[in-house]
């Protein structure tokens, strides 16, 4: 008797619950849809949400923070060493520059969006924009250099700081007369960042800090 | 059909011309069809499908077509190179040929064979066997399992059909179905899935059954043309693509082609045994001829529509589950509803 | 030409090609396909012959059901579906007596049938209908045997195929 009462009952329960989801999705054709036409209609993009970075290279003043915050490596920063004569002004948080800063480069293809190097910037310079849109046909394109030191005064930077490090050493080696104190200074005439995946080379760069 | 015969003043230049002629209608309302399909299914998730080709998207299907027909026809190395080429043509030659004896309007049917319900049960196995083959040739477990799924789904299935079927000739007395469609003729009352044109005694007691039997009927026919809730043979989740995995390009598009064209048929055929084919819902009122053709098709796009609804509201079966509907549940229930019918005619 | 002997002859070589290719070919599926075009052509000739319903009861019956069912027993059982279908002489004499009875059996029965030509028969509109009357009057206990068999056949299939409960 059980067994045929279970027949009917699961026939009865079968079409009734097909009629309960019939009824749920016939509702859902006439309700408004919750897409957006993207390209021509845009959501809003939250206050604080993260995309594309951007650098105010003017109140860049290299410490170098951001990339080594970067979990990724897609940030690589150079810098070359200012002469005491020479001022490079002052960002907007009224830190002195010291360091001109050559290049600048972040590979945006590489880049996580985690936005761990916002945080540490001092001067605020490195930021998050609201900017998502930015495809791209060749890879080399979404390398963004930020630096706006051209090739001339790069090496003309470059040359003062020789001369400056001749000039010192010279001092020095007066002053001193047996011990040279900075054997790698010839060398931070063209100072590199250590590349960003492969181990740093064992010579630490003086002027790195 | 007289005039184009003076025209062209060759007998088997005019059947070739006529027996291509429901392939146009095929092409168009698969186009409308599947048009329909992806708004219905959209909506029903609460998206809105095409938006840019065309106002709403309209032309999307004629792309999707074009795209078809321009991509590579891959033969996979290791298949049955023969049967694989052949299986995409027998399926859509089992779907082609019940379009013979659909009877689109008073004027014209195909072909006005006397044994037309008949035949269009026996035309639906021709697909099994282009599914069989095309799963068997592919050299593919998952093709291997979907057409061995399919035809077990569409045999067992055959049987609450053609069990429906004679509950029709029963009332009506005619497989033909330009017969059984004039039988019905004059109303939405007199549709056989309202218990015909009978006297009103014998009418009240026949609705119920042929209720039943149209519903079944109904459920039989989503089966026969594998489409969700019983889709298996091409149980995307399970088998990958089933039968046609390995398919691509043109005869990718057969498969495709068959299989909403038998999504037709198979309205057509319900329409036409239980909801008085090309008659007026409104007696003599906008009935005619090409009426006829307007009733005809719009009455199985409303069939079509709710197969699409159902397709997307409803998960899948279990395996078991398909063959306990067909077995315990649908065959039965019929054979109570030949009984039925049977002893109140007879009575 | 007319178009029907057009057709006609379509039928015959696909009932005939397809014939020659279940008997000479290798491959067991490609055989078991090729029955299938064999009795599809078979159910054209029915139709030339005026039995239109025993025409599409054919489609239905050994298209639809049988050739699935060899189909399936061919390809499940896996064993066959590689091993190449033997098609060498094995016995000669007893192979060509055969054939020669049942060819001359063939050959006598065409002769001595009367045959009539399509034009001498009454056009008859289906057959459908006489042979349901047959079927429940003149042949009526034959037809009654005939579903008690496959019942019990039925019945017999259900019980073997059955699983055992509490062993």
């Amino acid at each position: 008797m059980s067994a045929i009462k279970t027949y009917f009952y699961n026939i009865y329960h079968s079409l009734l619950t097909v009629i309960v989801g019939m009824r749920i999705t016939i509702k859902h054709i006439f309700t408004r849809s919750a897409t957006i036409q993207y390209p021509t209609v845009k959501m809003k993009i939250p206050e604080r949400g993260r995309n594309r970075l951007f650098v105010n290279i003017d109140d860049c003043i290299g410490c170098d923070q951001c990339a080594i915050a970067c979990p990724v490596d897609c940030i690589t920063i150079e810098t070359i060493k200012s002469t005491p004569d020479m001022d490079l002004g002052i960002t907007s948080k009224k830190t002195k520059k010291r360091l001109y800063i050559p290049c600048f480069d972040i590979d945006i293809a590489k880049c996580c969006y985690c936005g761990l190097c916002v945080w540490p910037c001092p001067t605020e310079c490195i930021v998050m924009t609201d900017v998502y849109e930015f495809a791209e046909y060749d890879r080399q394109n979404l390398i963004y250099s930020f630096s706006n030191m051209t090739t001339e005064e790069i090496t003309a930077a470059q040359d003062r700081l020789e001369k400056y490090n001749e000039e010192q050493a010279a001092k020095k080696a007066a002053a001193t007369v047996a011990v040279k104190e900075s054997p790698a200074s010839s060398t931070s005439a063209s100072p590199v960042t250590p590349p960003p995946i492969k181990p740093a080379p064992p010579t630490v760069e003086p002027n790195q800090g | 059909m007289e005039f184009i015969q003076t025209l062209l003043a060759n007998q088997v230049l005019v059947s070739i011309l006529l027996s291509a002629l429901p392939l146009v209608f095929i092409v168009l309302m698969v186009l409308v069809v599947l048009y329909t399909e992806m708004k219905v299914a959209a909506h029903i998730q609460d998206r809105v499908a095409y938006m840019r080709t065309g106002w709403h998207g309209v032309l999307q299907p004629i792309a999707d077509m074009l795209k078809l027909l321009q991509k590579e026809d891959i033969i996979p190395t290791k298949s049955d190179k023969l049967l694989f080429r052949t299986a995409p043509f027998i399926a859509f030659t089992g779907t082609y040929v019940a379009y013979a004896v659909l009877p689109f309007s008073s004027i014209y049917i195909g072909s006005n064979i006397n044994l037309g319900a008949f035949f269009l049960v026996a035309a639906g196995s021709f697909v099994v066997i282009g599914i069989l083959m095309a799963g068997w040739a592919s050299n593919n477990k998952w093709s291997l399992i979907g057409g061995i799924r399919s035809a077990s789904q569409m045999i067992s299935y055959e049987i609450p059909t053609a069990l429906a079927v004679i509950i029709v000739v029963m009332i009506t007395g005619s497989l033909n179905l330009q017969d059984v469609t004039k039988f019905q003729d004059g109303g939405m009352g007199n549709w056989i899935v309202f218990g015909g044109p009978l006297p009103w005694m014998q009418k009240l007691m026949l609705m119920p059954f042929t209720l039943v039997t149209f519903f079944i009927l109904f459920v039989a026919s989503i089966a026969e043309v594998n489409r969700t809730p019983f889709d298996f043979p091409e149980a995307e989740s399970e088998l990958v693509q089933g039968f046609n995995t390995e398919y691509s390009g043109m005869r990718f598009a057969m498969f495709y082609l068959s299989e909403y064209a038998n999504l037709f048929t198979v309205s057509a055929v319900v329409v036409s045994l239980f909801l008085g084919g090309w008659s007026s819902p409104f007696g003599t009122f906008m009935s005619g001829p090409l009426w006829g053709i307007f009733w005809f098709v719009v009455k199985a796009y409303m069939f079509m529509l709710i197969q699409i609804w159902i397709r997307w509201t409803l998960p899948r079966l279990r395996v078991d589950q398909l063959m306990f509907v067909s077995w315990k549940v649908l065959t039965p229930w019929l054979f109570v509803c030949i009984l039925g019918v049977g002893l109140i005619l007879v009575l | 030409m007319e178009l029907y002997t057009i057709i006609f002859y379509f039928f015959t070589v696909i009932t005939l090609g397809s014939t020659c290719i279940v008997v000479f070919s290798r491959n067991i599926v490609r055989a078991a396909f090729a029955l299938l075009f064999a009795f599809f052509g078979v159910a054209g000739i029915y139709i030339f012959l005026l039995a239109d319903f025993i025409a599409v009861t054919q489609l239905l019956i050994y298209v639809g059901g049988i050739m699935v069912l060899i189909l399936f027993s061919v390809m499940l059982t896996s064993h066959q579906i590689n091993v190449d279908a033997k098609t060498g002489v094995i016995q000669t004499l007893p192979a060509i007596l055969i054939s020669a009875c049942i060819g001359g059996g063939l050959v006598w029965v065409f002769w001595i049938t009367d045959w009539k030509v399509n034009s001498q028969l009454p056009i008859v509109e289906t057959t459908a209908p006489k042979i349901g009357e047959m079927l429940l009057t003149k042949y009526l206990l034959p037809f009654e045997v005939a579903s008690v068999i496959l019942l019990v056949a039925l019945i017999g299939a259900a019980m073997i195929a059955r699983r055992e409960k509490k062993v």
